[in-house]
């Protein structure tokens, strides 16, 4: 029991911090899986806009290289005059100060008059021109963008250059028949400046990159970005170009450590991406990783998705964030249980521990100590539950010491009783002597009136030994109740009719208060109704003529310990009082007030040995000069019955 | 008029003796219950007056022998220490009435006088 208390407070502090424990770490988890990995996604979407913006200056870059070649006087006369050796040189020039791969001018009519590489000078029938030309002839401004190139025109523009683009495809991951086994196309940033002669357009200049396979690009998106971050020997960022679904510049890895050229994107990506034009943003396995990615589509001149740019970052990176957090998490959360759970042991004892005193303390009273070890006031509900073990303690202890008095008074009764019985029995017989002699020989006419007068002092002090003897015996005798439902107002009344007259010669008025409701008693009558009239004839004897004597009855509890249902009877009167220091005194055998020879001092102790035997109780209040009290409690059911020893 | 008186007191026998003689009554003391019984053997006294606590019999016992033998004998029970139990097994015995000690000579002859009315009145009224 008690430890299960106990036990108890543990389970249920240890139940709550378990509790709290993992639904913090149920939340934590949740939260920082979603904070690493927004983060992730908000961090891959700039990164995307970031290389984007690098491809727009790209391709800005080899417009702007262009327009500036075409400014040159000697370039315009050149043009004019078809002067093929010397645009050549040039061109070579512009190649090597910038990194374009293909170049060419084109003449008004729309002949290509040179080009960087193998075919520099075509004869006018055969290569024909590039479509970007093409578009500055018929627009008449400069254009600059994206273009996809079919393997002709890359012939064309340079063989080698077609050789470089061709990229051979790795199976579609989803399985589906693709006839082509390789990519021959070529993905270009490019841009064609027109030549003007004054107002006139004299030739078109156009240039390029090929992306196809190219590494710069996407390495240096990887080196600026991710600023060339390694997580265990790999790079954290990655950037792909995209001609459609398949990698033609990537610097992510296969398993082999190749670049994956030709590898392809996952169908859900191209379909919401290239298909539908939309910003990816979220976490895919990309060839052999997973990565946090994002897509963008990328449009040609004319405005067609031809291809996509990817960013990528290792999701391994922001996993083993996630885990440091986590790890820092649960240790933080399972630290604050191990708290929890020491405070709640600490509390529990402390709950406990007063308790475990108190235990203690009420096995010491019921061995029978009434000054219990309680330990230090608790400021608590125990501490209040302390103050009324103590206070009821200390009540145990002053019913305790009552009780012992009444034993003790009893007692007294008990022994003075047999003392009275025995004493009383061997002094009636000379008494009886003493009395028949001395009445006798008053009956004699021939004695002396001096002799006569001594004789009747005799009998004077024998009738009082014999007075005395008699309350003794009374006291003693201690026969058994006869008790019966009583009505105590009747009861009352009844003892008041057999003394009224003795009360009517003496002037003092009686005066009955019968109260109402009273329960039910049960005791002896003639000895109750003794009781009774010895306590009216004390009133009596204590009030001048003029004065009153009251009494009542009442329903009241026991004042005396215990609450319990009875009836109250009380005597007062008007008369002089008992000094206080005889209070304690009144129900002693032997003791009295009154002058010698009026009274036997045994009135008020039988009296209340007659009440005791019916389980109740006397108890008295007096004012000197102003009256005195006398209440008798009497229980309504009787308890066991009092049979005291003497008899 | 034989009345018998049975007490182990001496004093009360000789007070016994000398207000009863003062009476007018044969007396007959007896010091125990025994002798008691011996003077019965012998005589016929009108009337008993008996102590109840004696050595050897009490007086109970010999009211019972009494009863047996001569139950129209009125008998007076006398004892220094009355209690409600005594008075009642008196009656139940029989006794005429109950006389606490101590007693004077006029409450002595008061009951002796008051008991032989009695023992009168009622056998008239059987006679009737």
């Amino acid at each position: 029991m008690l430890y299960s208390t106990r036990s108890k407070l543990l389970a249920s502090f240890l139940g709550v911090t378990l509790l709290v424990g993992a639904v913090s770490l149920f939340i934590g988890v949740h939260l920082i899986d979603q904070n690493v990995f927004g983060e992730g996604l908000k961090r891959v979407q700039q990164d995307l806009s970031a290389a984007h913006e690098m491809y727009l200056t790209r391709i800005k870059h080899v417009k702007t290289s262009l327009s500036i070649t075409t400014l040159g006087f000697a370039f315009i006369s050149s043009t004019k005059e078809h002067n093929t050796a010397d645009l050549v040189v040039r061109l070579e020039r512009l190649a090597r100060l910038t990194d374009i791969d293909f170049a060419g001018i084109v003449t008004e009519e729309g002949r290509t008059l040179c080009r960087l590489g193998a075919y520099s000078f075509p004869g006018p029938a055969s290569r024909g021109m590039n479509p970007v030309a093409k578009i500055v002839l018929e627009k008449r401004v400069a254009v600059s963008g994206t273009m996809v190139l079919d393997r002709d025109t890359l012939i064309n523009e340079n063989p080698e250059l077609a050789e470089r683009a061709r990229i051979p495809l790795s199976p579609r991951p989803e399985g589906g028949s693709d006839p082509a086994s390789e990519e021959s196309a070529g993905m270009v940033i490019v841009a064609a400046v027109p030549i003007f002669d004054g107002d006139t357009i004299v030739g078109v200049l156009y240039g390029g990159i090929l992306l196809n396979r190219s590494e710069g690009f996407v390495d240096m998106v990887r080196d600026i970005v991710f600023q060339g971050e390694t997580f265990e020997g790999r790079s954290v960022g990655s950037c792909t170009i995209f001609l459609n679904d398949v990698r033609i510049a990537t610097n992510v890895y296969t398993r082999e450590g190749h670049r994956a050229l030709g590898t392809r994107v996952s169908p859900e990506v191209k379909a919401y991406v290239l298909d539908q034009g939309n910003l990816w943003a979220d976490r895919a396995h990309v060839v052999s990783d997973w990565f946090i990615t994002a897509y963008r589509p990328i449009e040609d001149i004319f405005g067609k998705r031809i291809g996509m740019l990817y960013v990528g970052v290792l999701e391994e990176k922001f996993a083993r964030v996630r885990a440091q957090a986590l790890n820092m998490f649960i240790l933080i959360t399972l630290a604050g249980m191990v708290l929890a759970a020491a405070a709640g042991v600490y509390i529990a004892r402390r709950i406990t521990l007063p308790i475990q005193r108190l235990i203690q303390a009420s096995k010491q009273v019921s061995e029978g100590s009434l000054n219990p070890e309680l330990g230090p006031p608790a400021n608590s509900e125990i501490g209040v539950l302390q103050k009324a073990f103590g206070e009821m303690v200390a009540a145990m202890g002053r019913r305790r010491a009552a009780s012992e008095a009444r034993i003790i008074q009893s007692e007294k009764q008990a022994s003075v009783g047999r003392l009275a019985a025995g004493v009383a029995h061997e002094i009636n017989n000379p008494l009886t002597g003493v009395l028949t002699y001395t009445h006798m020989l008053l009956r004699r006419k021939d004695i002396a009136p001096d002799m006569r007068s001594d004789l009747e002092v005799i009998v004077e002090a024998t009738e009082r030994v014999r007075k005395i003897v008699k309350g003794l015996l009374d006291f003693s005798r201690q026969t058994k109740l006869d008790p019966e439902p009583t009505d105590v107002n009747r009861l009352v009344a009844a003892a008041i009719s057999l003394v009224e007259n003795q009360a009517l010669v003496k002037g003092v008025a009686i005066k009955f208060h019968p109260g109402e409701n009273l329960p039910e008693v049960t005791l002896d009558r003639s000895q109750m109704q003794g009781v009774l009239i010895n306590l009216v004839i004390n009133a009596l004897d204590a009030t001048e003529p003029g004065g009153h004597i009251r009494l009542f009855t009442a329903a009241s509890l026991s004042g005396n310990g215990v609450a319990h249902k009875g009836i109250e009877i009380t005597v007062a009167d008007t008369g002089c009082g008992i000094p206080p220091e005889n209070l304690n005194k009144l129900f002693d055998p032997f003791f009295t007030t009154k002058a010698v020879g009026q009274g036997t001092g045994l009135g008020l102790s039988v009296s209340l040995g007659i009440v005791q035997r019916h389980g109740g109780h006397m108890r008295v209040q007096s004012e000197e000069g102003k009256g005195s009290r006398f209440f008798i409690w009497l229980p309504a059911e009787r308890k066991t019955e009092h049979e005291s020893t003497g008899g | 008029m034989k009345v018998l008186v049975v007490d182990d007191e001496a004093i009360l026998l000789k007070s016994c003796r000398l207000v009863l003689e003062a009476e007018g009554c044969d007396v007959i003391a007896a010091a125990s219950v025994d002798e008691a019984l011996a003077v019965l053997e012998r005589q016929v006294p009108d009337l008993l007056l008996i102590d109840v606590k004696m050595p050897v019999h009490n007086g109970m016992y010999l009211m019972r022998q009494v009863k047996q033998r001569q139950p129209d004998i009125p008998i007076i029970v006398m004892s220094g220490y009355v209690t409600s139990e005594t008075i009642q097994e008196a009656e139940e015995l029989g006794a005429a009435t109950f006389l606490p000690k101590p007693f004077t000579p006029d409450e002595l002859a008061d009951t002796i006088k008051s008991v032989l009315a009695n023992v009168k009145r009622k056998s008239e009224g059987g006679e009737s």
